[in-house]
């Protein structure tokens, strides 16, 4: 069995934060999205990967990653280029996956679920292919399975206006070779992309099951700022660090924080978790950092007061003022203006940004 | 919609034929690799196939 990442896509929802870098490498509890991807496949015992390149960010992705040594996985570049579907881009892998199995991960999705059972399941079945389903409330947004009575896929639909069912496909796939015949009998759809449920709908034809799998925990596709924001406060629910950086007397950290060894509170400071603060990061006095936020490395937050926030990192918080449900990206500054006359805000915005004042 | 790739032959790494299309001769993408690749590296079957899709790919 083989691991394909998708991780292309221009990031558009995620502007301005993808402006700078690829939306892959959004960190949610100080670790980039596509890590968790490369962590859920290892951890299913996956370890030749390949992940799947578009224009945005290329450079960016292939240096966090490199070959995958440092992950524990052996990695293989596929150069996708311009966004033509997922179809598309699965069938750029053809050559790497040869005549094995592959799961097929969203580079921008979160599972909170082992994908070791679900690939096991797969390899024990005959299936040409597997996806897998949670329920949803709004399944009118996303691509709608119907089931047959054993469970196996009938039909998947693409944001239908009247949905048949209120199970969705998530963002992790599996497949036989078998499918890269069908992509090859899929042809551009209307917004001139090689859709992936086409090539499904290819195999459902041809008399190939699709096997659908329950997802269990939570999923998150982290392609909008609410979204990215959602899945840090989930994975910091869960999350594991340990407070082993410095916490000076008169400092108060309570509840789960993560704090980096190089990272510190100060005197006078408060962190009540669950927060993540990252290396080289100072918590300064008269600050108050409250649950849900986490802190990129070499940041510096004095007398703010930051709530269920990611600061992405190299970012220095002055102003005492109170900063909640933000998405900061690197190098930002935010000083006061209390001193500076006339009164009033003083902006320096990238494109799309989205402020609340 | 049959879809070309090229390997390249020092690294490993996979572009596919709508990039060589486009770039015609580059840099191999893979991670310090000095190899080029050309749209010539693709058969003339597989160059006839990405040309004949051009459109689609754009």
């Amino acid at each position: 069995m083989k691991g394909v990442i998708l991780s292309g896509g221009t990031g558009s929802r995620l502007r301005p934060i993808t402006h700078t870098g690829p939306k892959q490498l959004v960190p949610v509890a100080n670790k980039p999205v596509i890590q968790y991807a490369i962590e859920d496949l290892r951890e299913a015992g996956i370890t030749e990967i390949a992940v799947v390149l578009g224009t945005t960010g290329r450079e960016a992705v292939q240096a966090f990653l490199g070959d995958g040594t440092e992950f524990g996985v052996d990695i293989t570049y596929v150069v996708q280029g311009a966004p033509l579907g997922l179809a598309h881009a699965v069938g750029c892998t053809r050559d790497f996956v040869g005549d094995d199995d592959f799961v097929v991960y969203l580079g921008d999705n979160m599972l909170d679920q082992p994908l070791g059972p679900v690939v096991e399941a797969f390899e024990a079945g005959e299936y040409a292919a597997g996806v897998m389903l949670r329920e949803v409330d709004n399944p009118g947004q996303f691509g709608v399975a119907t089931l047959d009575e054993f469970g196996d896929v009938v039909r998947i639909v693409e944001k239908p206006d009247v949905p048949e069912t209120n199970l969705v496909v998530i963002g992790t796939y599996l497949f036989s070779p078998a499918v890269f015949d069908a992509i090859e009998r899929v042809e551009p759809s209307e917004r001139g992309e090689l859709e992936i449920t086409d090539a499904f709908q290819h195999l459902i034809d041809d008399g190939r099951p699709i096997a659908s799998y329950r997802a269990e925990g939570w999923w998150k596709d982290t392609g909008k700022p609410g979204d990215i924001l959602e899945a840090n406060r989930l994975v910091l629910e869960d999350a594991e660090g340990e407070l082993a950086g410095t916490v000076e007397d008169g400092a108060e950290a309570v509840g789960h924080v993560d704090l980096h060894e190089t990272a510190t509170i100060e005197s006078g400071a408060v962190v009540r978790g669950p927060v993540s603060i990252a290396a080289g990061t100072t918590i300064g006095g008269r600050s108050y950092v409250g649950p849900y936020t986490s802190i990129g490395p070499d940041s510096e937050v004095r007398q703010a007061h930051v709530e269920n926030t990611i600061l992405v990192g190299e970012t220095t918080i002055t102003a005492d003022e109170t900063i909640v449900d933000s998405l900061i990206g690197a190098g930002t500054t935010i000083d006061s203006a209390e001193d500076l006359r006339p009164r009033g805000y003083r902006l320096v915005i990238g494109e799309n940004s989205d402020l609340r004042l | 919609m049959r879809i070309v790739t090229h390997t390249c032959p020092t690294c490993g790494t996979v572009v596919a034929g709508n990039v060589l299309e486009t770039e015609r001769l580059l840099r191999c993408p893979g991670l310090d690799c000095t190899a080029v690749l050309s749209f010539e590296d693709l058969s003339p079957e597989d160059r006839e196939s990405v040309l004949e899709h051009a459109t689609s790919y754009r």
